[in-house]
């Protein structure tokens, strides 16, 4: 997916409201936060509302922070398509970067979250979705390891990970993403509610039905194999 | 991308459980899941490296907006009502003496035109007369780059709306005094219906007012101004020349654009916090 570049100038230069555009600056210096030792690290919420004053340091802690954790759901919740997942972090981190209604002090995490699981929603509706599968050459490749593995181990190992991954494809967006959310991110009950905007109680009950149809498509995968 | 897989990305072991009762599992439906979540750990995700972040993160950083450090500072030590008065007061040296004078004769002249009965339609002077003190506020209040006084204005301590909503106190309130003498002279002088004749000046005012701000936030903003009033006059033309009854001519409906005025000046401060950015002049 192509960076979003910055959106050009509307060119109405006499407009009244360059009258009281008071600060210009290079915007390259980063300032404001400074960890140091011993202080207290700051939280996702402030980093946040420093980097929507063009702190770059803050940006760059809350996306170091926040980039490892974020891929790994998108690429699961792509099933396992890496170069979408990049593109989906990438198009989630645009979009909180260029936001201008963050509310100080709002949840973080979970509004992060709700980006990126309604992009990734978006992107499964487009007609070309999930075109690319986790048995290409080309992404078997990349996912070969560096040592420590046999060929045979590693294989295995893969194997066994593609039969989760089925699995989890094969219950159904919904499902899929509180499951996600619960036991790959350690989503706490409310922030995926908050995430997803529905009921605590729809949560629960996902995650019950979810982990049902899990276990039960791990089972039969399982009675499959032997 | 680092081919390493990523460490386990939840603990398999008590904290499992622990989700799974804090969901409402009962202990007998934990023990048929747990070994299928368990399983979830064996499908993971490749890492980014610490190139990738920092690619990321450099593409990122170019989408924020300038620091603005100097106006943070005053920010936090700037806030409420003195302030915003201080503002007023500086703004008021920025708006010429030919500001004041030429608001005050537009005034006098539709005062004198109303009371000599000149005119049939007395209020129809007003309803002109009004939206002109809005145009000539405006463009005085507002200059563009033409005025060549952006250096000046780029140095000023307080934000943009700050400075928008100090012009607007300033331009408008002198307009709202204005219309209070014009209505005591209206009253000195005999006039029927003093409320309705002066609301019929300071309404049209507000409603060309609060569209010319709208406007200029898109288009330059002489043109934004004289489109707004142009407008108006369209729509007395209109009703003049079709010999239709002014749709508003009743004090309720005049009240209402004003109110439509002053909700589009609303609208056009709020719009000016995200426009900043956009309109920055090395945006």
């Amino acid at each position: 997916m192509p960076a979003r570049l910055r959106e050009p100038n509307s060119g109405s230069g006499a407009n009244l409201f360059h009258l009281a555009l008071v600060e210009g600056g290079d915007g390259a210096r980063p300032s404001g936060w400074v960890p140091s030792a011993g202080m207290q690290e700051p939280s996702d919420e402030d980093l946040m509302a420093m980097a929507m004053t063009g702190d770059h340091r803050a940006l760059s802690t809350l996306v170091t922070r926040h980039h490892r954790p974020l891929f790994a759901y998108l690429y699961r919740l792509t099933g396992g398509d890496q170069p979408q997942a990049e593109d989906l972090v990438q198009e989630t981190l645009l979009r909180v970067v260029r936001q201008r209604t963050y509310q100080p002090g709002r949840p973080f995490r979970p509004w992060l979250y709700a980006i990126a699981t309604n992009l990734a929603r978006d992107h499964f509706a487009s007609a070309a979705a999930r075109h690319a599968t986790p048995g290409d050459a080309d992404a078997l490749l990349r996912r070969l390891p560096d040592g420590g593995q046999g060929p045979e181990e590693w294989a295995l190992t893969r194997e066994r990970g593609d039969e989760v991954r089925a699995a989890l494809d094969g219950l159904g967006d919904e499902y899929r993403v509180v499951l996600l959310l619960r036991y790959y991110q350690e989503f706490s009950l409310q922030e995926i509610a908050d995430a997803l905007q529905i009921p605590l109680g729809t949560v629960k009950s996902r995650l019950s039905v979810g982990g049902g149809r899990l276990r039960r498509a791990l089972d039969s995968v399982q009675r499959g194999v032997t | 991308m680092a081919p390493p897989p990523s460490p386990p990305p939840f603990d398999p072991s008590q904290r499992l459980v622990d989700s799974l009762r804090e969901q409402g599992t009962s202990p007998e439906e934990s023990e048929e899941l747990l070994p299928a979540l368990l399983r979830l750990d064996e499908w993971r995700a490749p890492e980014p490296s610490a190139a990738d972040t920092l690619r990321l993160i450099a593409r990122l950083t170019a989408q924020l907006p300038a620091r603005f450090e100097v106006r943070e500072a005053i920010r936090k030590h700037s806030r409420g009502l003195g302030v915003l008065l201080a503002t007023g007061g500086a703004q008021v040296s920025l708006l010429g003496i030919r500001f004041w004078l030429v608001s005050a004769l537009v005034t006098l002249a539709g005062a004198i035109v109303v009371l000599s009965r000149l005119l049939p339609d007395e209020a129809l002077v007003l309803r002109i007369g009004g939206p002109l003190l809005a145009y000539l506020g405006t463009a005085a209040a507002f200059r563009g780059r033409g005025a060549r006084v952006l250096e000046l204005e780029f140095t000023c301590l307080p934000s943009p709306v700050q400075i928008v909503l100090a012009r607007l106190v300033i331009v408008l309130g002198y307009d709202v005094v204005l219309a209070l003498g014009l209505g005591l002279v209206l009253w000195a002088g005999g006039s029927a219906q003093v409320l309705a004749l002066t609301l019929s000046w300071l309404m049209p005012l507000l409603l060309v007012a609060g569209l010319a701000l709208v406007l200029s936030l898109r288009l330059p903003l002489q043109t934004g101004v004289s489109l707004a009033y142009a407008s108006w006059l369209g729509f007395l033309g209109v009703t003049a020349v079709g010999s239709m009854p002014s749709p508003i001519s009743a004090p309720v409906l005049l009240a209402f654009a004003g109110a439509v005025g002053v909700a589009l000046m609303t609208i056009a401060l709020a719009r000016l916090r995200g426009e900043v950015q956009r309109l920055l002049p090395h945006g």
